[in-house]
């Protein structure tokens, strides 16, 4: 018992910080309907700012206040007026990615603007750090522990104080109970919504600047990893209820140290703990009703206009390319031959398919004469980004076609490279087969994800695939035979049999050989039944197991393919680089993959590539610039979040779009297809500026499932 | 009731249904049964059981108690893909509509879906073509229920009253042998009510197809079915012809508020 009490205590401070996280995500994810990932973003920020200011000569009770409660609710009331207030309503996907881009972009602006990470060892609030002011039992405590134990108990009482005593948190309260019956009755939500991310982004700042200390230097990765857990403790809150996330945090810290204390030393105990986040996700979260997660306002709100035009999802290039101006929503295109338009139509026969062909031709050759003309380094960049374009593919698949959001497909990718080494290394296996063997077994990783988190969908999936993703950075990666720790795991090039693809530029073909094979994969998969199947779920998969569809087996089997494709991506790109560590495919570039692939396109193949080389050329010239702005390229996927949440389909949809109705408009294609002007069958007038790429869903009426 | 009914073979047979949510007793061993061809209605006060007992029927709950039969395969532990495959279509009272997708893609995935093919490699020879024959089936139904001029729509953008007919076009396909219908009708108007009371005629007039009809609208309950089925606290109150159901007191207590 005494063992216990002296393993338990020391907990308490680590779990004071977990439960501020977790009130803070709760209280914002109640208020506004937005689950805040950038709040790891934000305490990190503060606590840069706090220690900066310190190093520049300020006192440190100074630069506390400063960094807590000032910056902290000025970074909280921007991101709800510039961001999340606008996207409230939106689908699980359009809430998430801006959440995500920020979280990894924030910390990057903030280290640019600050210029460098400060040299000192962060210090404590208001004591000495070090030094043992008590002892509890016989369990030494530090000024840091008692200072973050001590301000988490104040906190929690002003808390406690507001919600029960103050005219405005009565008003927070209703909100996080019901936004809108709230509003109905007379209460101004949007102002309290403000309030509660002032408070959120205060916890934020406050768990930052009390936190630094732990660290002898500040990095944005702890910040994310203590994020996680705040997760996992407003998940045993249910996401509603505050004490339960509060005490759900206190619970996790102290069972952290317990875990770590009681177990023996080594692998299993080191990772043990970190995954304690992932254990708690998968059982409490099939025990929250999953409706609530949806969407906090369901029932209550109409869509908004600005996300109308949600996330479509995977579009065929058939599809794309035959696709007049009121029909870009359509998936396949086989019903358009019970028309009279479509591809029977003579104008689809001899025009459009013919330059969509030499389009692609032109392409092709395009990117072959680039073996000429491409100086050798860019050539380099332009594999590594057909090989991203091939993870991002696995994306397309998962995302784009099925609904389902991935946090963990840099895991798999990172598996199917590490195979392919491995195999190489020990059973001589030709890397080429290794890459197909990798992709095996990323796809049966994919099954075991998909089996337990079958039930979930949406945000809980996310967050259960996050939590996966730092699992398997913590016990599977760091084993000798899987990742090989730091050192990393050498990936050959290859070379077997008479060709010797192991130069740049046979490489380069390889590479593009084997992003044709995988997107010939996927569009057949797109094209096909399965891709209408997968559309379906996507939709509904309440409707579409009643019209006889098995969901959970086309789940298990969508994840099977994209962990697949994503494994042979990165084994692709293992071999490229000639070795592969587990940091080239931790849980934070899982969130990075998502971000740009959706800001790019989840909608198309095309996406997926341009996301690619889009990625890393971007990633080579940001390195042409000083150290300073070496996050530079987080920091523009982050701030394309921002447009994103306007155009959800993508960035290469927008501009298809965009470029077909400018057709249609100017005549053309309206002459082609035997319609007059715009706006083919008696739809409105169309409606530029209200976030229309398409002018489709012209009246923002809600959908019908809305209505009951 | 002692009210002379046509007997039709049995198609569904539930016994003994008991559901309970928390401390409420949502059915009662309740026992409901439908016959081949025939168009049965379940009217209600609201919490009366409907929508939990199309839930157990159907799979999206499991009763406590109780056995369901449908076509002589005990159903009652299948999931719910399973038992559409059987033959049985449903539309929701809340729309479950596929986003994005356009009106025929709606009927066609039924359709693919319910002949039970996955059809995952021929995907990749055919490159997922519809046959000829589903898109007849699929031209048919769009015919019947007048969506034809819709056909490349995408769902979202239609208005209550398509959408509730694209819901049943959905439910209709691969030629269902029993179509459970959760208020069609709600939030319909005057004329989308009539045209969907019209598809229900030409249904029942077809006998091909069992339908069970939660509804509220009497009107079109009194129009469409051949027994008429009243819910209360999870009980069956009465069975049988609709004018006799109706004019029983019990009935007029519970559920029509008149004053017996």
């Amino acid at each position: 018992m005494t063992q216990f009490f002296n393993y338990a205590v020391p907990g308490i401070p680590f779990g004071c910080v977990f439960a501020l996280m977790a009130v803070g995500l709760v209280l914002t994810y109640k208020a506004s309907g937005v689950f805040n990932l950038a709040f790891g973003a934000q305490a990190f920020v503060s606590a840069l700012a706090y220690v900066s200011l310190i190093e520049d000569g300020w006192p440190r009770w100074a630069a506390g206040v400063l960094a807590v409660f000032v910056l902290g609710p000025v970074v909280g009331v921007l991101l709800d007026r510039l961001l999340f207030r606008r996207i409230r309503t939106a689908s699980p996907l359009v809430k998430l990615v801006p959440s995500l881009g920020l979280l990894v972009a924030l910390p990057q602006l903030a280290l640019i603007i600050a210029g460098s990470t400060p040299d000192i060892p962060p210090p404590a609030l208001f004591v000495n750090a070090q030094r043992v002011y008590l002892h509890l039992g016989s369990v030494p405590l530090s000024g840091l522990e008692l200072s973050i134990t001590g301000s988490t108990v104040l906190v929690v009482a002003v808390l406690v104080a507001l919600f029960r005593f103050t005219p405005v948190g009565l008003e927070m309260r209703a909100v996080v109970e019901s936004p809108r019956m709230t509003e109905l009755a007379g209460v101004n939500a949007g102002r309290i919504s403000a309030f509660a991310w002032i408070l959120s982004s205060v916890m934020a700042a406050l768990a930052g600047v009390l936190l630094a200390p732990l660290y002898s230097q500040l990095d944005p990765q702890n910040f994310t990893v203590l994020l996680v857990w705040g997760i996992a403790g407003a998940v045993i809150g249910r996401f509603s209820s505050l004490p339960l996330a509060l005490l759900g945090g206190l619970f996790l810290g102290v069972a952290q140290q317990i875990v770590a204390g009681y177990l023996p030393a080594g692998i299993i105990a080191t990772g043990l703990r970190p995954s304690l986040p992932f254990v708690v996700l998968l059982i409490f979260l099939p025990f929250t009703r999953q409706r609530q997660f949806d969407d906090p306002l369901a029932g209550c709100d109409p869509p908004s206009a600005t996300v109308e035009t949600e996330t479509l999802g995977y579009r065929s290039a058939t599809t794309l390319a035959g696709a007049g101006e009121d029909d870009v929503h359509a998936v396949g295109l086989w019903h358009r031959r019970l028309g009279l338009e479509g591809p029977d139509a003579w104008w689809y026969r001899f025009v459009r398919r013919p330059t969509s062909t030499l389009a692609w031709v032109l392409a092709a050759l395009a990117v072959l004469s680039a073996l000429t003309w491409v100086p050798a380094d860019w050539l380099l960049t332009m594999t590594q980004g057909i090989a991203f374009g091939v993870i991002f593919l696995s994306l397309t698949v998962l995302t784009g076609m099925s609904g389902q959001i991935s946090l963990c497909q840099a895991t798999f990718a990172g598996l199917g490279g590490f195979a392919a080494g491995q195999l190489a290394d020990h059973f001589g296996l030709p890397v080429v087969i290794g890459m197909v063997a990798g992709g095996l077994l990323a796809a049966a990783l994919g099954v075991i994800v998909a089996v337990p988190t079958l039930r979930l969908a949406g945000l809980p999936l996310a967050l259960a695939t996050l939590a996966f993703a730092l699992l398997a950075d913590n016990i599977l990666f760091p084993n000798s035979w899987v990742g090989n720790g730091a050192s990393g795991v050498i990936v050959p090039r290859p070379s077997a049999g008479p060709v010797n693809l192991s130069a740049s530029k046979p490489f380069f073909l390889l590479s593009l050989a084997i992003l044709s094979v995988t997107a010939g994969i996927v569009k057949l998969i797109g094209d096909g039944t399965m891709g209408r199947f997968l559309a379906a779920m996507r939709g509904s998969e309440l409707a579409a197991s009643s019209v006889g569809i098995d969901v959970y087996r086309l789940r298990v089997v969508v994840f099977a393919i994209s962990a697949g494709l994503a494994g042979v991506g990165g084994a692709l790109f293992g071999s490229l680089e000639g070795s592969l560590s587990p940091t080239d495919f931790n849980y934070q570039i899982s969130t990075v993959l998502l971000v740009v692939v959706a800001i790019v396109g989840l909608g198309s193949i095309s996406g997926a590539v341009v996301a690619g080389l889009v990625y890393t050329t971007l990633q080579v010239a940001v390195t042409t610039l000083p150290s300073r702005y070496a996050g530079l390229v987080a920091v523009l996927f982050g701030l394309a979040t921002l447009s994103y949440t306007r155009h959800p389909e993508g960035f290469l949809d927008y501009l298809g779009n965009r470029t077909l109705t400018f057709i249609a408009r100017n005549g053309a294609m309206s002459r082609l297809m035997g319609r007059s002007g715009t706006g083919g069958r008696g739809q409105p007038p169309r409606n530029e500026g209200a976030g229309n790429p398409d002018g489709d869903v012209l009246v923002p009426t809600p959908a019908p499932g809305g209505a009951t | 009731m002692p009210s002379p009914l046509p007997s039709w073979p049995s198609l569904l047979v539930a016994t003994g249904i008991s559901k309970q949510f928390g401390g409420i007793q949502a059915l009662s061993e309740l026992s409901f049964e439908v016959g081949r061809g025939e168009a049965v209605g379940i009217v209600g006060p609201n919490g009366a059981g409907k929508t939990t007992l199309f839930n157990c029927l159907l799979g999206l709950e499991t009763p406590d108690t109780g056995s369901v039969v449908f076509d002589g395969v005990r159903i009652d532990r299948l999931p719910v893909w399973k038992r559409s495959r059987l033959g049985i279509g449903r539309t929701y009272q809340r729309m479950e509509l596929f986003r994005g997708m356009t009106v025929a893609d709606h009927l066609l995935v039924s359709e693919q879906a319910s002949s039970g093919t996955f059809r995952f490699w021929r995907d990749f020879l055919n490159r997922g073509g519809p046959t000829p024959g589903e898109l007849h089936h699929v031209q048919e139904v769009l015919d019947l229920l007048g969506l034809e001029a819709m056909a490349d729509r995408p769902v979202d953008g239609l208005d209550l009253g398509h959408a509730r007919l694209v819901e049943l076009g959905r439910a209709m396909m691969g030629a269902p042998k029993l179509l459970m219908l959760d208020e069609p009708s709600s939030g319909l108007d005057a004329g989308e009510t009539a045209r969907l009371s019209t598809v229900l005629a030409s249904l029942r007039s077809a006998r091909t197809t069992a339908v069970v009809l939660v509804e509220h609208d009497l009107q079109l309950v009194e129009s469409a079915v051949d027994r008429l089925c009243v819910l209360n606290f999870g009980r069956m109150l009465a069975s049988g012809r609709v004018d006799e159901v109706l004019a029983d007191t019990e009935v007029r207590r519970a559920y029509l508020g008149a004053g017996g």
